[in-house]
């Protein structure tokens, strides 16, 4: 009586369109696509997609049911005239409800015991049967991504690196607010939460490079907090971790780079790193980063001083500003002069005192705009033969200002900003007046051999190193720079 | 008649007035506040939709410029906040005040002046969570508010303070309205109708009523903790002193997830009155019906988690919840098949009102399935906060809660006004409804598995994103013009009455039994319940044998010991709203909102306004506690 | 339909579907809710147990002896409550006010040990401010004093009420109701004192944290 044979023959094709819609459906979904989650390059993801079109085809398969039987019955049961027979009232049937809710059931355990598989696979650590699993600590931080190579002793931000085919375990970490971090091509994705460590695996079967994207909405740039990952074969991986060891060259004495490192010396250099080649100088950017979030969150309105990403080789990047734009000459000068033209809402521009100007924009003039960027495009491995240990002098002529920046700025401004050190402005003319007795001279070479002698007022004694690793040259040479802050 | 002696002084005479200004504030009338919540909500809806359209312009390109990041944020944060706290959930509410008392042939609620007193702080808590659009400060976190984000070290200004304190406030309301509900389908139904006897809608408001008062003081307590956080510096949530952000979000979704059903349930409810009536049969498997609403308000309670699978809550609790998840499926697909089951063999009258409810269980439907695929913790992993979801929840938002709603609207209108809403204008409305909706939501679906994350007030033209986005934009304008010839619709056809009888569909509870719209007493003569749908089997009593072919049916349900023999029993209230009550007016029930009003507004700005709003608070509690329901004639 | 037709059915005796009385009907339904109110904060309150990154920690400023006190005074607030209802009911006007009177009293010696421990608590330097424990401490039991406040308040409107022979027999109702409030405002103080004072009292500092040497 009610054979689909009676349905009208539009709805029959209509049924039949279904099929080919849905296959159409999932091909909108182009697996080019940046962030697409179908074209996957890595198990995890590629198991997640698996999984995903297993249970859309019980979907599409439900859904033609459901939804066939709803437009039919709309139709086959359509009153058709004025004339008002009553249906039968009939109350139910307790079959047909056993029915349909066991099939639900089944179907559901249908979907739930690959989904028990792929939890425990992907969410109970590394594997250990598919090679060295490489670590990396990713830190969300407002709005840009850092990330820490322990193993490596590497420090980066923003682009990812790793090899191909190798277990990568993250352990995500945030200090400000959530973030979530997530390359959908590679795996998807786990929230990075204050006070909450999260670990993730994945691992990358192509080389190539990959979008990511924070997910979680972490406030006015959420959508610009963006990264990048660059899967090496392992050739390339360890070329790279060598690269990151390897200081770069200084720039040629009168150039316009030259002149960009003074100037990034003396506005930049607080925040940012640029030379974490050297051994030891990873744990030195951690507790500085650290200083730099403990110098913010003391005092979050005036702060001159804000987490910012490591420029270690900044030249070799391929994006800027956390994966928005591609990192060129033009787009860095327009980036330094007036961040918000690229990315609303930075940090940078709130607190570093160049942007404290009626427009926001940089207090530099143009040249000098083109002279930073050109330096940091500048930044890259260098001819990489001597040992840098912590920019200590090997004879011949020291660089204070390469000295200062790498050694010193992590903790002193140049400006008035604490840091976890006083700022330094000034310090040549105050330093022969601090102590009695001990000339500016005296002082200055005393605090760096001895930082405890005398500690400003109001700041804790045994944090700073006992600088006299750095050897005599470096000293005299650093007294010196230091004088001339007036 | 009041035997209390104690008096409070009055400073103005009891409302007399039935029209006006003052007949509003003053009316304790269920039908009225029903009206109250429907307009006011209505008029949320329009500010809200405003709101999704100024999104869906920003996102109709890549890199747009149309809107920076703060206002964007803002608008996210208060469409979601509006959509839910003064849109679906009041117009729920006015669905519960109007249809309640006359579906279960009570006069009123149980608690008119309490009734009163939840518009009222539903009214101003509204206002004051909407404040911030006019100091430019508008609530920015989101409407799931998560921690440390909304706290004041990275959120500082008022705007989350009015989302926190205008919620505070609503939860008030909510809790006092699930209250007045409870007691009202318990105790004031009319003789002879038993629990299995109630309309199914009615069945849905009571289950919707018990999660309403156990999930909103778990919101409560979140939003004080935040409220106490940012306005006096505790520590709850603030991650520096050691406050745990995930904390936040268990308390929230804890809340949050019961929320869901207390949005959809209602809709379900007025579904499974809308199906039967135009099929002309009677509910499919009605016990079934209301055993999964009950499972759902049940099982609701243990999914929350579902909303953190990337939280890093570990693969033990994921497993758990993703089970849990799963299983909530279930009795949702018995609701859904036993809706297709009323349909079958009926005698379909596809008018407006039916078409909505047919829409609702297919859109229901697509929701419902998105809705299994991240209940999978690994296929979640790729969708939580993508557009995957927020087509998700849209379906089943919109899909599911707005047209359920907009059925309820086409179906009761006659009754609620006592004339017609156009149905040729009705159809077109709900025609281009669903166009602009399947337009503007499907494609959402794979900007989602494209990799679209959600609250992104821009995106880059490299992503393949622009294609979906523009049509979801062109969707959401025809969803707008949707509403817009609704809105024509109410007044063409208020300028052309097409006058309604009492009974225009041939319905079977209740309230189709009294005029329409109905007198201000409701009944003029307290209906006698025997059976199911028991107005329809009175009108067709030939139709008895086929619904109650077993007599064992019949027998069960009728030994529910309730009638007017057994009253003297308990006749212990002195205060006089027995069983028939017509309470008088009150102004009380304003004054006390009032009051919580200017809590709210001392927490916003100083804590000495706060103690202004002391002196009114126990004005309007002693007034109330001491005037009688009744003035003495 | 007329205005008489309808005073016909107003009588003065109460008939509701399950028997219960609406008003009590909504403080069963209310305390329900109320019971997912305090759960959450108290729930709030053991997650938080040893997560405050300075002092004073809770064995540092809790006083088990004194708090046991106030415990008791407001155990015997629910007895003297009991007594209050029975007399009521008996129609025994002025024990029945005394009784309410006393439960009054009781109530308000129980906000006055509160009160000192508050104090007692700023002057060791422990404020909601200070660390997740004075945080969660003090709303917590400060949320539970506001509830014990309310029903002071409430309880002393009754006592009022039955000497000027508003409150009655007839009418105990209105004292019953208050009564099931008082009663659950008791019981969750019993819950507060097990997790607050019984259970984290012995939360001690971590060593070399410790902020409080008595």
């Amino acid at each position: 009586m009610h054979r689909v044979s009676k349905l009208p023959v539009s709805l029959r094709t209509a049924l039949l369109l279904i099929v080919p819609v849905a296959v159409g459906l999932l091909a909108a979904c182009t697996p080019d696509n940046n962030q697409s989650t179908f074209g996957t390059a890595g198990p995890v993801a590629s198991d997640q997609a698996d999984l995903f079109i297993f249970i859309f085809w019980i979907a599409v398969v439900v859904f033609i049911l459901v939804e066939g039987a709803v437009i039919y019955a709309s139709i086959r049961y359509r009153r058709r005239s004025k004339s008002d027979k009553l249906p039968y009232q009939t109350h139910g049937n307790d079959k047909l409800e056993i029915t349909w809710t066991i099939i639900p059931v089944l179907i559901l355990i249908a979907i739930a015991i690959p989904t028990l598989t792929d939890i425990w696979e992907q969410q109970n650590g590394a594997p250990t049967d598919r090679g060295e699993v490489l670590s990396v600590e990713a830190i969300g931080h407002q709005w840009w991504f850092e990330f820490r190579y322990p193993d490596h002793e590497v420090i980066t931000a923003n682009e990812l690196h790793i090899p191909v085919n190798r277990p990568v375990g993250f352990k995500l970490e945030s200090q400000d607010v959530i973030h979530s971090f997530w390359v959908p091509k590679i795996a998807g994705k786990v929230d990075m939460v204050p006070l909450n460590d999260n670990y993730l695996w994945m691992m990358a079967d192509e080389v190539g490079e990959y979008y990511g994207q924070c997910a979680e909405f972490c406030g006015i740039a959420h959508a610009h907090m963006r990264f990048r990952v660059i899967v090496h074969t392992e050739e390339d991986f360890n070329a790279w971790v060598a690269g990151m060891h390897t200081a770069s060259d200084p720039p040629a004495a009168g150039s316009a780079e030259a002149s960009g490192k003074t100037l990034f010396a003396g506005n930049c250099s607080s925040c940012h790193t640029t030379n974490s080649t050297a051994p030891g100088s990873y744990a030195q950017e951690i507790s500085s980063q650290q200083a730099r979030w403990n110098g913010w969150v003391s005092d979050i309105e005036n702060s001159g001083i804000v987490s910012a990403p490591n420029l270690t080789h900044f030249g070799t990047r391929s994006t800027l500003a956390s994966g928005i734009k591609d990192l060129n000459q033009e787009s860095l000068v327009e980036w330094i002069t007036d961040p918000s033209s690229i990315k609303i809402g930075t940090r940078m521009q709130d607190h570093a005192a160049i942007y404290k100007t009626a427009d926001g924009k940089a207090k530099l003039t143009d040249d000098e705009i083109s002279d930073i960027a050109k330096y940091l495009l500048s930044l890259k491995p260098g001819s990489g033969t001597t040992d840098q240990t912590m920019g200590a002098s090997t004879g011949g002529d020291v660089d204070a200002v390469e000295l200062f920046t790498t050694n010193c700025a992590a903790c002193h401004s140049t400006g008035d900003d604490k840091i976890v050190g006083p700022g330094l402005a000034g310090i040549g003319d105050q330093a022969g007046n601090r102590v009695d007795g001990l000339s500016a001279d005296e002082y200055l070479e005393q605090s760096l051999r001895e930082p405890d002698a005398y500690i400003v007022d109001g700041f804790t004694p045994g944090l700073m190193p006992n600088w006299e690793k750095l050897g005599d040259d470096s000293i005299d040479a650093l007294v010196t720079y230091l004088k001339t802050m007036k | 008649m009041t035997t209390n002696a104690l008096t409070f002084p009055r400073f103005f005479p009891r409302p007399q007035s039935e029209t006006g200004i003052w007949g509003w504030i003053g009316t304790v009338d269920h039908k009225r506040i029903g009206t109250l919540y429907g307009i006011t909500s209505f008029l949320w809806f329009l500010i809200a939709g405003v709101e999704a359209l100024l999104i869906r312009v920003q996102l109709a390109s890549a890199e747009n410029t149309f809107i920076g990041p703060e206002f964007y944020n803002q608008l996210f944060t208060m469409h979601g906040t509006t959509m839910v706290f003064l849109v679906i959930m009041p117009l729920s509410a006015a669905f519960f005040n109007w249809l309640i008392p006359l579906q279960i042939g009570a006069r009123d609620v149980a608690f008119p002046r309490l009734n009163a007193l939840s518009y009222w702080v539903f009214l101003f808590g509204s206002l004051i969570m909407n404040a911030g659009w006019l100091t430019g400060d508008a609530p920015n976190g989101g409407w799931f508010g998560y921690a440390p984000n909304s706290g004041v070290t990275f959120n500082p200004g008022l705007g989350m303070t009015y989302w926190v304190v205008g919620l505070n406030i609503l939860g008030v309301a909510s809790i006092a309205a699930g209250l007045n509900f409870i007691v009202t389908i318990m105790n004031m139904r009319a003789p002879g109708m038993s629990m299995f006897k109630m309309p199914v809608f009615t069945w849905m408001t009571l289950i919707t009523s018990v999660l309403l008062v156990l999930a909103m003081p778990i919101l409560a307590v979140a939003g004080i903790q935040l409220q106490t956080d940012r306005v006096y510096g505790t520590h709850f949530f603030n991650s520096l002193a050691g406050g745990d952000p995930v904390m936040w979000q268990h308390i929230f979704w804890l809340f949050g997830h019961p929320e869901v059903y207390i949005l959809i349930l209602p809709a379900m409810g007025i579904v499974s009155e809308v199906l039967p009536t135009f099929s002309r049969k009677p509910l499919f498997g009605y016990p079934f019906v209301v055993f999964a609403g009950i499972v759902i308000g049940f099982m609701g309670w243990f999914v929350w988690s579902h909303h953190m699978f990337t939280v890093g809550l570990g693969p033990a609790a994921n497993t758990a919840f993703a089970m849990s998840t799963m299983l909530i499926a279930v009795p949702t697909g018995v609701k859904i098949f036993n809706w297709i089951g009323t349909l079958w063999r009926g005698n379909i009258q596809l008018n407006t009102a039916m078409l909505f409810s047919i829409s609702f269980i297919a859109m229901f439907t697509i929701g419902g399935l998105s809705g299994v695929m991240h209940a999978s913790p690994p296929t979640d992993s790729q969708q939580q906060d993508t557009y995957f979801v927020v087509a998700h929840f849209h379906y089943v938002l919109v899909g599911g809660a707005l047209l359920g709603i907009f059925s309820g609207i086409y179906f009761w209108w006659p009754k609620f006004t006592g004339w017609f809403l156009n149905e040729k204008l009705g159809i077109a409305n709900w025609a281009l409804m669903m166009i602009g909706f399947n337009l503007q939501f499907g494609p959402q679906h794979w900007l989602g598995m494209d990799g679209m994350p959600r609250r992104i007030y821009t995106y880059a033209e490299n992503m393949g994103w622009e294609g979906s986005n523009l049509a979801a934009s062109i969707g959401g304008f025809i969803l707008g013009f949707g509403i817009l010839l609704f809105i024509i619709n109410m007044i063409y056809s208020r300028m052309n009455k097409k006058i309604a009888p009492a009974d225009p569909w041939d319905g079977r509870t209740l309230e189709w039994s009294t005029s329409s719209p109905p007198p201000v007493h409701d009944f003029d003569e307290v209906p006698q319940v025997k059976y199911r749908d028991d107005f329809w089997f009175k009108k067709h009593p030939e139709t008895i044998s086929e619904y109650y072919h077993n007599e064992h049916d019949l027998v069960v349900e009728e030994d529910a010991p309730v009638g007017a023999d057994d009253a003297e029993e308990h006749g212990d209230d002195h205060g006089g709203h027995g069983g028939i009550h017509l309470p008088d007016k009150s102004y009380y029930p304003f004054i006390l909102g009032v009051g919580i009003a200017i809590f709210g507004i001392g927490f916003l700005t100083n804590t000495y306004v706060i103690a202004a709003g002391v002196p009114i608070f126990i004005w309007g509690m002693l007034g109330w506690s001491m005037e009688p329901v009744n003035d003495p004639t | 339909m007329t205005q008489a037709a309808i005073t016909e059915h107003h009588t003065p005796v109460e008939e509701t579907s399950t028997g219960l009385n609406n008003r009590k009907l909504l403080m069963w339904a209310f305390l329900g809710s109320d019971v997912m109110f305090f759960g959450a904060f108290i729930a709030t309150y053991l997650v938080y147990r040893g997560k405050s990154l300075v002092g004073p920690y809770p064995s540092e400023v809790l006083n088990i002896p004194i708090t046991t006190v106030s415990t008791f005074v407001l155990l015997m607030s629910s007895l003297a409550m009991v007594l209050a209802l029975h007399y009521v009911k008996e129609g025994e006007k002025n024990k029945g006010t005394l009784w309410i009177l006393v439960v009054v009293v009781l109530g308000a010696i129980f906000m006055g040990f509160q009160f000192v421990e508050f104090r007692e608590f700023a002057h060791l330097g422990l404020t909601p401010r200070t660390n997740i424990f004075g945080t969660t401490f003090f709303i917590l039991t400060g949320i539970h004093g506001a509830h014990v406040t309310i029903g002071v308040i409430w309880m002393a409107f009754l006592a009022y009420s039955s000497n000027n022979g508003a409150l009655r027999s007839d009418n105990a109702l209105d004292l019953e109701i208050a009564g099931l409030y008082w009663h659950f405002v008791d019981i969750v103080w019993i819950v507060i004192f097990t997790v607050i004072y019984l259970i984290s009292a012995n939360d001690a500092p971590p060593p070399g944290m410790e902020t409080i040497t008595h």
